[in-house]
């Protein structure tokens, strides 16, 4: 099962995470993500009148504006766009400003693989900053399948290309209420639920699943990283009811 | 030839390695083209509406290897920009897709067809019907084989009707070409490859009125008499076509 | 919630067609309680599909997929390119999908519709990656001339599950395909061989017996849309504008996951609908595989 990897870590091992918030004093929220060498700076504007667009009367809604690190946007940045805006849309809470547009623009900094991921977690935290609601906190992780079947997680730009298959997911942070949750019929917690999975290669389904599982095990580290990155910026007596 | 590396390679069309720069050959003595029509004999025509259940109305036409779609759409809210109008707004778009034509294309809007398509419908609509408001005529060619454009107006008149926008009468068109010293209806391709002179006519049969008339290349007096009596002719009989088809579709058993 | 409840008050005093505007949702779940959904299917169904090869006489492989009013068109035109010098062997695939004005209200000319990149870069990357295509039978010369095969999708009717008629299309104008037969001139250039007329063909072709391209592993799809803990096979454009959360699983015919697409949405999915998802789509590779191979089989015997 184990597999060598070039930086010397084990495969179900992230590589160093850094996040800060409030880098930017003109957006409203913003904050910076990184995992090893790749590097995302998310900025959050509104919520502000909509463009005749997006407008939506009942729910407000969310932009995404992905901007590469060198050159235009293309197919893929188009999909990443449609990905994130889909993702931050399930975790905001939609209802309490309609009418509204929030804008969020994605620079990426570095690209040393697992961007979509690096950029979904750097959006969460400067919707945070900014003071948006949302339902609970998302994290994203990207797994990769190597042809051995063994599954790498978080892999660099190189592993990614050698990597036979690779799975982007992205898992909701379970909720800390006061609140007494009313108890669901489905037997899995919450934090197992997939809000968000794109793959690319080949596989068969068991991998898949396998996947699932190691994503699911790494996630709950990264959502105490990015709990506490949260935390130092609120008072204590505030966090009970995000 | 050097080879060219990048992400997106230039590539060509192979063509077929004999030039052959033959004009058609029109047998005078028979009368018979390539496609084994007599020189007055227009292409069978396969009509339906219905076509597209997303659009208000729509319309498929298929005429020999020309085939088109139009989907019309409103009459809804116009642009923002537009300002107040006592009538309706006619908005065309003709677009192909990128197979349609031999060597691939860009699959973009076609502007010229655009707003020809605009002028030949536009005198036949009764826009005061839906004041402020705009209908939206798109059409698709799928594959082009010769006489797109007055395919394209008899079939988005077609689409207007099945959309229930009010109109005088239905327009059918009918294109000609001159080729030598005969005179050819409804061309296809390679007929218009080697036209001398082109004539189309849209026309309203019921009110004997034309909408459009285009007259492209040299032509005599007589010629163009002729050309339009065939053209008459012709718009007549298609425009028969259309209003069985309108008629098969109404009484069609489509209950709800 | 408030509005569910004065919903199910008022609902017994109110035709039919303004409920269904003002209260989707409950309309919708109104049916889903009785396993029916408003087009009188059944939750797992997938609407009618049909193939038909060869609709388009210019190109050189094509095909018509209907999935319901879902209507897509797909062509390829084959041309010649010289091969890049990392694999001088193999030859391109340019997938593009289009969203004309013509096959939905939202789409407007000159303003692309957003969905339609997304979709050509799914599309790209499921063919690709389900390694339908040997590239390397796209080769004519090595290192000098190989086929670009630029497939375009046009959708005619957009009616939902656009991806799922898509990829159906992509497939089915592959497997009509028949490339020409072309020979080399002394510039290096290709042209297609004449067969008709002998003597005249003084070059041997290059590709004789290549003229089909053997597909392998062929993708097929199932999009599902999640509501509550219900799952809906193959959502109209009606669904899925009501239910916002879609699963869109992609297995090729030797079962192998090729992709597994859920672009967030308000509804989780838990590893059981995942596994229900993957299920109906296992049922549903089945029944497309046979309705492609239906359309391959009435095309030759024409």
């Amino acid at each position: 099962m184990e597999v060598d990897r070039e930086d010397g870590r084990t495969a179900t091992m992230l590589r160093p995470l850094a996040c800060s918030r409030s880098v930017l004093n003109r957006a409203h929220g913003s904050a910076s993500w990184s995992q090893g060498d790749t590097k995302v700076l998310a900025a959050v504007y509104g919520p502000k009148v909509g463009t005749k667009k997006t407008e939506n009367p009942e729910k407000a809604s969310i932009e995404v504006i992905w901007k590469p690190k060198t050159g235009q946007i293309g197919k893929l940045e188009r999909e990443y766009e449609m990905i994130l805006t889909r993702t931050l849309q399930s975790i905001c809470i939609l209802t309490i400003n309609p009418n509204t547009t929030t804008s969020v623009i994605i620079q990426v900094v570095n690209d040393d693989g697992a961007l979509l991921p690096c950029a979904i977690n750097a959006a969460c935290a400067a919707l945070v900053d900014a003071g948006i609601s949302l339902k609970h906190l998302a994290v994203a992780i990207c797994c990769c399948l190597a042809e051995t079947g063994c599954v790498i997680l978080d892999p660099t730009k190189q592993e990614e290309q050698k990597m036979k298959a690779s799975v982007y997911l992205v898992f909701p942070n379970s909720v800390l209420s006061v609140l007494q949750v009313s108890v669901t019929k489905i037997d899995e917690p919450m934090e197992h639920g997939i809000i968000t999975s794109v793959t690319h290669g080949a596989m068969s389904v068991e991998d898949y699943f396998y996947c699932l599982k190691s994503g699911r095990a790494a996630t709950a580290k990264l959502s105490n990283f990015l709990r506490s990155r949260l935390q130092n910026r609120l008072p204590s007596d505030l966090l009970g009811d995000t | 030839m050097s080879s060219r590396a990048g992400t997106t390679p230039s590539t060509y069309s192979p063509s077929t390695q004999k030039k052959k720069p033959q004009k058609p050959t029109f047998n005078d003595s028979n009368g018979v083209r390539s496609d084994g029509r007599g020189f007055y004999q227009c292409r069978p025509a396969y009509l339906k509406t219905g076509a597209v259940s997303a659009a208000g109305g729509s319309a498929y036409a298929e005429f020999g290897n020309t085939k088109v779609i139009v989907s019309v759409f409103g009459p809804r809210e116009s642009k923002k920009a537009m300002m107040y109008s006592n009538v309706g707004r006619l908005n065309c778009s003709v677009s192909y897709t990128p197979f349609a034509t031999q060597v691939r294309g860009q699959g973009s809007e076609h502007k010229e067809y655009s707003s020809v398509l605009h002028k030949a419908l536009e005198g036949a609509i009764l826009l005061e019907s839906f004041p402020k408001t705009t209908v939206d005529v798109f059409a698709l060619v799928m594959e082009s084989g010769g006489s797109d454009l007055p395919v394209i107006i008899s079939c988005a008149s077609l689409a207007l009707a099945d959309a229930g926008i009010m109109m005088y009468d239905l327009v059918a068109a009918v294109s000609l070409s001159c080729v030598g010293p005969s005179l050819v209806i409804d061309p296809v391709l390679e007929e218009e490859r080697w036209q001398d002179g082109s004539l189309m006519l849209t026309y309203m049969p019921c009110r004997s009125e034309v909408t459009q008339l285009a007259v492209n290349g040299e032509w005599t007096t007589p010629k163009i008499h002729e050309g339009m009596e065939l053209c008459l002719d012709a718009c007549k009989k298609l425009a028969g076509i259309m209003r069985s088809c309108l008629k098969e579709e109404a009484d069609s058993p489509s209950i709800q | 919630m408030g509005s569910s409840n004065a919903s199910g008050d008022i609902s017994a005093d109110m035709e039919i067609d303004a409920f269904r505007r003002l209260f989707p949702v409950q309309f919708y779940e109104r049916h889903f309680v009785k396993s029916l959904r408003p087009d009188a299917r059944t939750l797992n169904s997938a609407r009618d599909t049909s193939v038909a090869l060869g609709a388009v006489s210019s190109a050189n492989g094509s095909a018509l997929v209907k999935i319901g009013c879902t209507t897509m068109l797909a062509a390829i035109k084959m041309e010649i390119m010289t091969p890049s010098t990392e694999s001088p062997d193999e030859g391109n695939l340019a997938i593009e999908f289009h969203m004309p004005p013509i096959c939905s209200p939202l789409v407007r000319p000159g303003r692309p519709a957003d969905a339609a990149p997304v979709i050509s870069k799914q599309l790209a990357d499921t063919i690709l990656s389900a390694g339908m295509i040997n590239l390397k039978e796209l080769c004519l010369v090595s290192g000098k001339a190989a086929w670009m095969a630029y497939l375009d999708i046009c959708c005619l009717d957009a009616d939902g599950a656009l991806f799922d008629a898509a990829l159906l299309s992509a497939v089915a104008a592959f497997s009509s395909l028949r490339i020409p037969v072309v020979s080399l001139n002394d510039e290096g250039r290709v042209f297609i061989s004449e067969e008709m007329e002998e003597g005249k063909s003084k070059r041997e072709p290059v590709n004789k017996e290549q003229r089909k391209l053997t597909l392998s592993n062929i993708p097929f799809s199932l999009t599902c849309v999640l509501h509550k803990n219900y799952i809906l096979a193959d959502p109209n454009a009606e669904e899925e504008s009501i239910i916002e959360t879609s699963v869109t699983v992609v297995l090729n015919s030797s079962g192998q996951l090729v992709s597994l697409y859920k672009p967030g949405g308000p509804v989780l999915a838990y590893t059981a609908a995942i596994q229900d998802c993957v299920a109906l789509t296992k049922q549903r590779v089945q029944e497309l595989q046979i309705i492609l191979n239906e359309a391959i089989s009435d095309m030759e015997v024409d």
